[in-house]
């Protein structure tokens, strides 16, 4: 494969990729199918943004954003069915299974977690540092900047967090498992290995939970946008939100069996991020997965970083030691 | 113990009759591109088929399977496929309900060494409420802390609904897969070359 020239890269010499908007295919079909596959993106996130802002207090709690969550979810899964992006991404039961058992622990033993030695133990530390009046200049500040900012401050880290993982083998060990998935769908985001989904969950999120409706509006950010990074269904995103933000197109040559695609396109929702440190790259792939599109087991997902990283370890030390020349 | 009485959880069974003089090795190679898949190796004899899969990939058409037999037997009524096929993603959804479960019950046992936070008379926070803010009509901020402790906890009830959610799943699962593979048995060995 020749690949295609980006910048200073050769991206698709191993995998076949598709690079520039106006060779990704378009939506077709009848004007209600089109104007609702151009609009329901921006619709929903200005919809979500206006509910947080304006639901009053008895209702405006983490509880209810996790309903909303759910809902979303349910929504984006009918909606895989209608449109699907690729029909080599369907949903099967045996993936639904799977990437369900990985929302399964987010919700419970990871949350466990994280109440003892994870962000909310951070989150406390933070709390317990500042006082309130310390932090009154951001306090003060419009409900949206405040939610603006911890929606941007938050991806920044993990802008920072994953490229980290794609540049470092001890983080890039848990976080490989994530990259043996072979299709996209609205639950893929929760697979990989448990010391991966704790280290993501690390974000700065918790530590404005002193300021309950701007973290409630952030998460809106979080969900009307980052969530379309896993997801099989192929929209006409207008062409300011593929500048802002996040595409399934932009992580699904993320998730590409191409090596030099995988380095790419690290935000979570804003890809502007990646558009300011040289690293993205509009386009999509079909094609994903690691060692040809090798699906992993849940028992190999669990265990992966530890044999590799023992493997490795033993690899280091077994070498014989340099003898000097002396 | 005789696993015959329990492995249906993991196993699918039946059988297809096939077209009057139809040959085994016609509807073997019929089937076979369900068979030509990454991850998949197979033996066949004349009126067997014998395969195993490993790390098969998501878009492959049997990759809820792992292993299995099918075999071409003459009967009265002409040719049968019979087929016993088994499933390492069917055991374990059976499995991750109990799973949930004791995860619920583990979280019950560890909240009852959280200690009981005290009611701490928070001094209401003075929450500045921006002037823009207050023009487009938003509601002003929740002054009272009472939420916050209840959030906090630890709470099995999680657990507990994907303890359901895997349950319904599996008996989905138990019956769709069954019906799904017959189907495309069928239409693979009924098809017109």
């Amino acid at each position: 494969m020749n690949g295609i020239r980006v910048g200073k890269r050769l991206i698709g010499t191993q995998a076949p990729v598709t690079v520039g908007w106006e060779n990704i295919p378009k939506v077709s079909g009848g004007p209600i199918k089109l104007f609702v596959f151009t609009w329901f993106q921006p619709a929903m996130l200005f919809a979500m943004i206006a509910f947080w802002y304006y639901a009053p207090n008895s209702i405006a709690k983490a509880s209810t954003a996790v309903g909303i969550g759910i809902g979303f979810k349910v929504l984006l899964l009918g909606l895989e069915w209608v449109n699907p992006r690729y029909a080599s991404w369907r949903l099967t039961w045996k993936e639904l299974v799977t990437d369900l058992f990985y929302v399964g622990l987010g919700f419970t033993l990871l949350r466990m977690v994280s109440h003892y030695i994870g962000s909310d133990v951070m989150a406390k530390a933070i709390e317990h540092h500042f006082h309130q009046d310390d932090l009154r200049w951001f306090t003060g500040l419009p409900l949206l900047v405040q939610a603006l900012l911890i929606a941007l401050i938050f991806d920044f880290g993990q802008y920072w967090m994953h490229r980290g993982m794609h540049n470092w083998y001890p983080l890039w060990l848990p976080h490989s498992v994530h990259h043996y998935i072979t299709q996209l769908n609205i639950n893929k985001g929760a697979v990989g290995n448990p010391v991966e989904l704790f280290l993501i969950g690390l974000g700065i999120g918790g530590f404005f939970d002193f300021l309950p409706r701007a973290v409630l509006i952030s998460g809106a950010f979080g969900l009307a946008i980052g969530t379309y990074q896993h997801i099989n269904v192929r929209f006409n995103s207008p062409r300011w939100w593929r500048f802002l933000f996040n595409t399934t197109e932009h992580h699904s040559l993320h998730h590409s069996q191409d090596f030099e695609s995988t380095r790419s396109n690290f935000a979570g929702s804003f890809i502007f991020i990646d558009r300011i440190f040289g690293t993205c790259i509009d386009g999509e792939a079909e094609l994903l997965g690691m060692e040809g599109g090798r699906r992993m087991s849940i028992r190999e997902q669990m265990t992966h970083p530890f044999t590799h990283g023992w493997k490795a370890l033993k690899e280091r030390f077994d070498r014989p030691m340099a003898v000097s020349a002396e | 113990m005789n696993l015959r009485f329990i492995d249906w959880i993991w196993h699918v069974r039946d059988s297809l009759a096939l077209a009057p003089g139809q040959s085994s090795d016609d509807a073997f190679d019929r089937l076979d591109p369900l068979f030509r898949q990454t991850g998949t190796s197979y033996q066949r004899t004349h009126d067997t088929l014998i395969f195993s899969k490993k790390n098969q990939a998501a878009q492959d058409k049997m990759s809820v399977f792992d292993a299995g037999s099918l075999q071409i037997e003459k009967s009265v009524s002409g040719p049968v496929l019979r087929y016993q096929l088994t499933s390492k993603a069917l055991l374990f959804c059976f499995l991750a309900s109990p799973l949930f479960l004791g995860i619920a019950h583990f979280t019950v046992f560890v909240s009852h060494f959280e200690k009981p936070t005290p009611a701490e008379e928070k001094k209401p926070a003075d929450m500045p409420m921006n002037p823009i803010d207050k023009a487009l009509g938003a509601p002003e901020p929740d002054k009272s802390k009472k939420e916050d402790a209840d959030d906090k906890k630890l709470s099995p009830t999680a657990a507990y609904i994907f303890s359901g959610i895997f349950a319904i799943l599996y008996v989905v699962g138990r019956i769709l897969e069954d019906r799904l593979i017959k189907a495309r048995f069928k239409k693979c060995l009924l098809s017109a070359e």
